[in-house]
């Protein structure tokens, strides 16, 4: 079948106002949040889990590659289709199912945006609890298959954590369950594999999330330090000190001065780092803990410990943290983010590593993240219009990531593989750990029709079943 | 070709793997009644997967076993040619107070881990039952846990990595040891539950939590089943953030009480963790509903009762159904009326208890009087409960002795069992592991 043919067949089953092929329409689902591009053959729109489940069928009976793509604001390539492929796009399947204020739970389909579900609970005094900086447009079909973080997940965990059940096409275009409002199901957790799978096991068209109720009372404190050094090691004094904060996130100098450039968000400019710290839960509780954190602060030599003392003071600091990456492009042409993860007692001297690398590319590199869990964002700087600048990019973040794993921890802890960091798998796994992953993908997936070239190494780097040979009329047409 | 090794051979394969002295040839335990050729303990997961190998490429079942504290569960085995204990994987593969993490070898008993991890003031949520000889492999392969349920979350919230041997012998991992990962399938879901037929785990990592430094427990009495569940949900709509939020009905504090006639109440037991000024808020909150505390010291030994509820329960009444529901919240009361109703209507005696914040439910029948033609009423109870469950409900039967081959210890759940054939095909494919037990 051609590619006109399969468009035909696209507009058949979802719509002719449901499918787009035009060059120029195409261009804009070339990307995602990270640095590849890659242009599709078609984007189709689906509105109801039986056009999917046809849509899956067709491209699997004609080998075509399918990507499903929420908001496309992830930062690994896990959104981005194979040339010339289908991207399956999300954005007319963004309806809130059901709201079950008795189980606690909601029932969405994927296209729903992450803050819009929050806000659509928000007047029954509940909220879905993962919140990338992304989530005023990432969508939760986007944060299941990456099994997507943020900064309240210290104390509340992942995107897996927070969902229950799924309605899963797969490759065969079958229709299946996994899983429902019970916060666990006997059998196997197929739920918990799903999420974070990063599409290449089925495509989810209904989701089942936990609904969290508001806690009672919040703190927010800054807490700002002379040296990058004495904040990383006040991250562990406080865990050791027996407190897990909601949040617990840090900005060191040079990004907290790009950022009170852009939004003003009260950053103290002349500081070495600041952590940003909140506090959730029972009155009482918080009040003791915001004292014991600050007296910790105070301890590992902060130079002030500020508490936001009003709804708008706080949401100002959060502002300053979530626009970060807005505020970095008004100083660099192009950035690259990365996502290593190292154990808590190890930050302080990844930060000194970090530092080291900035210096041996010439690169600047800035430090925003997740310190509570170790979980590290360096946004390395540099200009896409030079070559070369990219090719020290890409070789810093591989020192930083090896130097991750090096120290026991891991390459991505909330965006994802995807296309970027596939490579780096084999460091992280054996070729046998590998092995049995595939086995489980190609077992859905055997023809690896859905989000190929994903996730796992190449074929020549790790044994599995290469991509659905090209379409003839895709390479005919030239792409 | 042959494919079928036969026991003198095995054994003679099984100790070179592991050593003669890791061997026993006449071995005295059963599962579910069924004597093994042999049992062996292997030294590490080289070994394990050794062993796995062979008894692929031969097309043998193997048993994986911690601690024996589950072993009663599921249908009775065909034949077991090998009981393979990991009682010898003890290797501690990383820990810093700090990093609120630790990686254990499967073999390491729940207690012992905890009382590692306290020594640093830390806390290991899981509290399977006899968790002194429960194993860490055995409480991640059988999914269990207690009371911590409620406020710490299951072991799919805190357990960060795995490493486990497949069915057909491959060495393999998933996730690591730090508390934030998403490199690579998430494996340890797939295992956690699995009740041994995917893989044989030699090892995990855990997130830790910081010990609470003082906790009370409150007991609060009603006479019916609905008035307790409404003061849960009164409690989960509060902002009170408990340990621990447990149900007994009558005849379970009785089970947990030797000597003691049924009490008439159903009570809501919760423990809360925190300052005097946060014990006082949880005593005004909960108000006059509260009829006696727990305070530190005797708290220990009530929760520790709870947890054991399953064994205690069949330590006493020794061919007792016992069935765990997972259910959503709201169907816990029609689920329990329901219960109770066959359970009158049957002649059997009930007692139930459960982590009801959480959707958990254990529910034990057994007979009044005596026991002629019980296993017709357990296959009537049953039944009825089964088809009252919603759509998305999921049930086992973790122990009964009187309709073993009956009734599927597998008995409900919402997952399509077709993609759950399919993973089975994926990591073991010839049905080493736990053959004839679970049936999918």
């Amino acid at each position: 079948m051609s590619l006109p043919q399969v468009v035909e067949q696209l507009r058949k089953i979802a719509g002719r106002d449901a499918v787009l092929d035009r060059p120029e329409d195409l261009m804009l689902y070339e990307y995602d949040g990270g640095i590849r591009k890659s242009t599709p053959g078609t984007v189709v729109f689906p509105q109801t889990t039986e056009q999917v489940s046809q849509i899956m069928r067709l491209a699997s009976s004609v080998h075509m590659p399918v990507v499903a793509r929420g908001a496309g604001t992830g930062l690994s390539g896990g959104a981005i289709s194979q040339p010339g492929g289908i991207v399956i796009a999300f954005s007319r399947m963004n309806r809130v199912l059901e709201v079950d204020v008795e189980n606690q739970r909601a029932v969405v389909q994927p296209g729903v945006v992450n803050l819009q579900l929050s806000e659509h609970v928000s007047h029954l005094g509940l909220y879905f609890a993962p919140d990338p900086s992304s989530q005023k447009a990432c969508t939760i079909g986007g944060n299941v298959a990456e099994n997507s973080g943020g900064p309240h997940t210290l104390m509340y965990g992942v995107t897996v954590n927070h969902v229950t059940g799924l309605e899963v096409v797969l490759p065969s275009g079958e229709i299946v369950h996994y899983g429902g409002k019970p916060a666990e199901s006997y059998g196997y957790d197929m739920a918990g594999f799903f999420v974070g799978s990063e599409g290449t096991i089925g495509i989810a068209t209904a989701i089942t999330v936990k609904l969290l109720r508001k806690p009672e009372k919040v703190a927010t404190l800054l807490a700002i330090f002379e040296t990058v050094d004495d904040a990383g090691r006040t991250v562990s004094a406080i865990t050791s000190a027996g407190i897990t904060p909601a949040a617990l996130e840090m900005l060191d100098g040079w990004t907290l001065r790009t950022i009170e450039a852009y939004c003003h968000a009260g950053y103290p400019l002349d500081a070495g780092a600041v952590l940003l710290i909140e506090l959730d839960g029972l009155r009482e509780a918080v009040e003791e803990q915001a004292e014991a954190v600050s007296a910790v602060c105070v301890q590992q030599k902060a130079r002030e410990v500020r508490r936001a003392k009003t709804e708008e003071e706080r949401a100002l600091l959060w502002k300053g943290r979530k626009t970060a990456f807005g505020a970095l492009g008004r100083v660099s042409p192009s950035y690259y983010t990365q996502d290593g993860v190292v154990p808590r007692s190890k930050i302080a001297a990844t930060l000194q590593f970090i530092g080291e690398v900035s210096q041996k590319y010439g690169l600047t590199i800035g430090n925003i993240f997740h310190a509570g869990d170790g979980n590290l964002h360096p946004l390395i700087l540099f200009d896409i219009r030079f070559p070369d600048q990219l090719e020290r990019a890409l070789a810093a973040s591989e020192d930083i990531l090896q130097y991750c794993i090096g120290v026991g921890g891991s390459i991505t802890g909330e965006h994802g593989v995807g296309m970027e960091k596939r490579n780096l798998m084999p460091v992280l796994f054996t070729e046998q750990d590998l092995d049995v992953m595939v086995s489980l993908r190609n077992t859905f997936n055997r023809d690896n029709v859905l989000n190929p070239e994903k996730l796992f190494p190449t074929p020549r780097m790790c044994r599995e079943v290469s991509g659905p040979a090209r379409h003839p009329v895709l390479a005919q047409e030239g792409m | 070709m042959s494919i079928t090794a036969t026991p003198t051979r095995f054994a003679a394969e099984v100790r070179a793997i592991c050593g003669t002295e890791h061997v026993v040839e006449s071995p005295t335990e059963n599962i579910c009644g069924v004597v093994p050729s042999l049992t062996v303990i292997p030294g590490s997961a080289d070994e394990v997967a050794a062993i796995l190998r062979f008894a692929n490429e031969h097309r043998m079942t193997v048993v994986p076993a911690g601690g024996l504290t589950q072993q009663y569960t599921g249908n009775r085995p065909p034949q077991v040619d090998v009981l393979l204990y990991t009682s010898r994987l003890t290797e501690v593969e990383h820990y810093d107070p700090g990093d609120l993490t630790i990686g254990v070898g499967a073999g390491w008993t729940v207690a012992h881990l905890s009382s590692k991890v306290a020594a640093d003031k830390l806390f290991f949520a899981g509290d399977p039952p006899l968790p002194e000889r429960a194993s860490v492999g055995g409480l991640l392969a059988m999914g269990l846990y207690g009371p911590h349920r409620h406020g710490y979350g299951g072991l799919r919230d805190y357990c960060i990595g795995v490493r486990f041997v497949t069915g057909d012998g491959r060495k393999a991992k998933g996730g690591g040891r730090v508390v934030k990962n998403v490199a690579g399938y998430d494996m340890m879901k797939l295992l956690i539950g699995s009740w041994g037929t995917l893989g044989i785990i030699t090892s995990a990592s855990f997130k830790l939590f910081p010990a609470p430094r003082q906790t009370q427990t409150f007991v609060s009495c009603f006479p019916t089943a609905a008035e307790a569940l409404e003061f849960r949900s009164r409690i989960l709509r509060s902002p009170l953030d408990p340990m621990c939020l447990e149900l007994l009905s009558p005849q379970a504090s009785a089970v947990l009480t030797p000597g003691s006639p049924a009490a008439a109440w159903w009570s809501i037991c919760l423990r809360a963790a925190g300052s005097d000024a946060v014990l006082a808020r949880y005593r005004t909150e909960l108000g006059s509903a509260v009829t006696h505390e727990i305070r530190t010291g005797n708290e220990e030994g009530f929760w520790h009762a709870v947890a054991n509820f399953a064994p205690t329960v069949r330590e006493r009444h020794h061919d007792c159904l016992l069935i765990s529901l997972m259910l959503p919240l709201a169907d816990l009361a029609p689920i329990l009326d329901r219960t109770a109703a066959v359970a009158e209507s049957a002649g059997l005696e009930l007692a139930a208890i459960g982590r009801v914040g959480a959707g958990h439910l254990l529910v034990a029948l057994w007979p009044a009087a005596d026991m002629k033609g019980v296993s017709l009423d357990f296959v009537k109870a049953f039944a009825a409960l089964r088809s009252a469950l919603s759509h998305d409900a999921s049930m086992t039967v973790l122990h009964g002795p009187e309709v073993r081959g009956q009734i599927n210890a597998w008995a409900a759940t919402p997952t399509d069992v077709t993609s759950m054939r399919a993973v089975k095909q994926a990591l073991d494919p010839n049905d080493v592991l736990n053959r004839g037990r679970f049936a999918l």
